[in-house]
């Protein structure tokens, strides 16, 4: 059944063509290299995949899946059509709804201020991200600890997160940040993070990134960890200083990983909900309220389910076209070793 | 030699799935039946449940946390003549229970009792939720008949009673006597002597009022304790106006309240930075002394007990509004009770346990609970010391219900909050603020 494998000394070098052996190929001798596995046999046979073990295993779940998300999804687009106040009878309202979006003001900061967000998280997050994945790539002896302390925020519940951080962001001047301000001589710094409406939007970001750096880190981190070493050597005999080699060398061949990483960031920046709702209740005023926010009140606060559903179905679209349009651009300019 | 092993096994597997396990006696297509089966038997009894519109063996009573302490207290009692019956209870803070609630109300699967809040104005309101037809009318029950005139409007709707609550929580100035003692001062009686008051304990040092506005609701007891005199001791058919269309906030006297809000911030009389403090960081103020007072409702007076020492250093005075104490107006507003849902409209037990809850010795043990002052008093009725300068106002008429128990939908709240953050972090004017909750109001329900 199985075939015999080849022998090292078969294997010709790489660069070596039969028949036009070069100088060289007569005196190197090939090391013993890992014996090539041989190729597994197919696992189903044509005509039998809608049947095959995987399929039947699945079932269940995509019926799960189906009754607790595909299901209230899709009678969620029929309810933005109507004036549902989330208990008693709904009557179908056609396009009020979204007429009523564009003409609401609340809805439209929200708006505003979930693109500011957005931007500000993406950036920032993986900026320090790359950074910090840069930094624990190396060979210092701390690194593994390094990688598991900056990843450990990504693991905890955003609203403890955002709980923590209204100690952090305490506007007495002896108290958290404020305190750590005044301590190293920079007390003219202090601020009151989350009640001052200018700095309210920016703070529940600064809470966000650093939760989620260290996640953005550790896609960064399989990105480096794939980039073969002999493009680096090729560079540094090439005379290639440690900028170029980042940015002729590391980063085309990041491409992929920050690929992911802006998708993932962008769409949570777009549905920011837990921190924003924890820390500030989109306050003071409206002035950190996101969509997500916005409708979750719209809901389950003034009890305008109808209207509710409409705005997050809006949300749902621009999320998906945002994230096509970025996967395109992005996928575009990947590059693989 | 691992992955070779599950390789083969894999494969072995598969094969034995197709064609029968010679060693089990089973295929693949009998174990998913079999697995099937087992899933659905053990979704079918939650779902029939929630679809059958029972309520299982015992009684379902989801509250508020500010209930917890008179439901368990009263439902041990109760439990003492019916050791038999079983119950559950399930609390949350407000916005918890409403999501929850609403949602289940939506689903028909809602508790045999929950909380429901008292006029209109919320989306757990008893309006709101009489007029979708999701409660059941209590109007037979006999403490129904001993409600005051006053806050029919809170328990009733198109004459048919579907609230039960114990009473009437107040708002007023829970205040550090300790402090006040050091600064040389007294609770004050009249506007006039409350800005005097707030001078001469900021000159010694100390915060003269604790706000802790970042957490919403806090925003609006400021105004609520300044708009009885600003707007219903001159006009008590407000709210019948407001409906009408005949006012609106801004045209009246809320206008003056909310700039009184403001002078105080004016002054230097709050801490720094309201908008940044939160509810728990305003009780630790006022409980350790760095700040003298913190205007709030009489409900969280155990919430400030527990945070201080000596409990008996706070006591509570009616926040002044005006200039002429014996035409001092205060809020009052019902504390949030209890509804029985329609579902369980035909099990007898929803129904005894709230004519259980409405005999006077347990409305005086809520209203106890939770520092309210129950909305019919006798020989029996003990209110707690610290209630009593409030008791002539409430026993005079010059109480009125929290604003926002007749507003006609739930958006002016929220917007109310909103308006006080902007108003103290300087975004916007008191014309800015109230249009603001003119555009809520105005807004169909």
């Amino acid at each position: 059944m199985s075939r015999s494998l080849p022998q090292p000394e078969e294997i010709e070098p790489e660069g070596v063509r039969p028949g036009k052996p070069g100088p060289e190929a007569r005196t190197v001798k090939t090391p013993p290299t890992v014996p090539i596995p041989p190729p597994r046999p197919a696992r189903t046979r044509p005509g039998r995949d809608l049947t095959a073990p995987p399929w039947g295993f699945v079932v269940p779940a995509l019926l799960v899946y189906a009754v607790v998300v595909l299901y209230p999804s899709l009678a969620g687009v029929a309810y933005a059509f109507t004036d549902w106040s989330g208990i008693g009878d709904a009557s179908f309202v056609g396009l009020a709804n979204f007429r009523a979006l564009l003409d609401d003001r609340r809805t439209l900061d929200s708006v505003v201020n979930t693109l500011l967000l957005t931007v500000a998280v993406v950036v920032v997050q993986n900026v320090v991200g790359l950074l910090l994945a840069l930094g624990v790539d190396t060979g210092i002896r701390s690194r593994s600890l390094l990688r598991v302390v900056f990843f450990a925020p990504a693991v905890v519940s955003p609203v403890m997160v955002a709980f923590l951080w209204k100690y952090v962001y305490n506007p007495e001047p002896t108290a958290g940040l404020n305190g750590l301000l005044g301590a190293v001589g920079l007390g003219a710094l202090r601020q009151d993070w989350l009640g001052d409406p200018s700095l309210a939007l920016w703070s529940v970001a600064a809470m966000v990134v650093w939760q989620y750096a260290g996640y953005s880190m550790v896609i960064f981190l399989a990105g480096l960890q794939g980039v073969p070493p002999e493009l680096h050597e090729a560079a540094k005999i090439d005379g290639a200083g440690t900028w170029q080699r980042f940015r002729y060398v590391t980063w085309p061949m990041l491409a992929p990983a920050l690929t992911v990483n802006l998708m993932l960031s962008t769409i949570g920046g777009l549905k920011l909900f837990d921190q924003v709702y924890a820390a500030t209740n989109g306050g003071p005023g409206t002035a950190s309220e996101t969509l997500s926010t916005a409708l979750f009140k719209e809901a389950f606060v003034y009890g305008k389910f109808g209207y509710s559903t409409a705005v997050a179905l809006v949300l749902a679209l621009f999320v998906a076209a945002v994230s096509l349009v970025q996967l395109r651009f992005l996928r575009a300019r990947e590059v693989t070793a | 030699m691992t992955t070779g092993q599950g390789h083969e096994g894999t494969t072995g597997r598969t094969g034995a799935a197709d064609r029968g396990d010679a060693a089990t006696g089973r295929s693949r297509r009998e174990f998913l039946r079999a697995g099937g089966g087992i899933v659905a038997a053990g979704a079918l009894p939650p779902v029939l449940s929630g679809c059958s519109g029972g309520s299982g063996d015992g009684l379902r009573i989801v509250g508020v946390t500010d209930q917890q302490q008179p439901v368990e207290e009263l439902l041990k009692l109760y439990r003492r003549s019916r050791p038999a019956e079983s119950f559950t209870t399930s609390f949350a803070p407000t916005e918890q229970m409403q999501t929850v609630v609403r949602t289940q109300l939506a689903g028909g699967n809602a508790p045999d009792v929950h909380a429901v809040y008292p006029g209109s104005g919320s989306a757990m309101s008893m309006v709101e939720l009489a007029r979708a037809g999701l409660l059941t009318d209590l109007s037979t029950q006999p403490w129904t008949a001993n409600i005051p005139a006053a806050f029919g409007t809170a328990y009733r709707y198109e004459g048919r009673t579907y609230l039960y609550s114990a009473g009437s929580c107040l708002i007023g100035a829970i205040y550090n006597k300790k402090v006040f003692a050091r600064a040389g001062v007294e609770p004050p009686s009249t506007w006039t002597e409350l800005l005097e008051v707030c001078t001469r304990l900021r000159a010694r040092g100390v915060v003269p009022i604790a706000l802790g506005a970042q957490t919403p609701w806090v925003t609006q007891l400021i105004s609520y304790a300044l708009v009885p005199n600003a707007v219903y001791a001159h006009n008590a058919r407000f709210d019948d106006d407001m409906a009408a269309g005949r006012t609106s906030f801004r045209d009246s006297g809320w206008a003056d309240a909310l700039g009184r809000y403001q002078e105080l911030q004016r002054k230097g009389f709050f801490n720094d930075n309201p908008n940044g403090t939160t509810f728990e960081q305003q009780t630790a103020m006022v409980a350790t002394g760095k700040a003298a007072m913190a205007v709030q409702v009489s409900a969280v007076l155990g919430v400030f007990r527990e945070a201080t020492e000596s409990p008996e250093d706070l006591a509570m005075f009616p926040f002044p509004g005006g200039d002429d104490p014996a035409r001092l107006w205060i809020p009052a507003g019902i504390v949030v009770g209890l509804g029985v849902s329609v579902r369980a409209e035909r099990d007898p037990r929803a129904a005894d346990f709230i004519a259980f809850l409405g005999k006077q010795e347990n409305i005086d043990r809520w209203a106890s609970a939770v520092f309210a002052i129950p909305f019919r008093r006798d020989a029996s009725t003990a209110v707690d010391p610290v209630l009593e300068p409030f008791l002539p106002i409430v026993d005079t008429g010059r109480a009125v219900p929290f604003m926002d128990q007749r507003w006609p939908n739930a958006e002016v709240q929220p917007a109310h909050f909103a308006a006080v953050q902007d108003l103290l972090s300087g975004e916007t004017d008191v014309r800015g603020a109230l249009g603001q909750m003119d555009d809520a109001y105005r807004r169909a329900s």
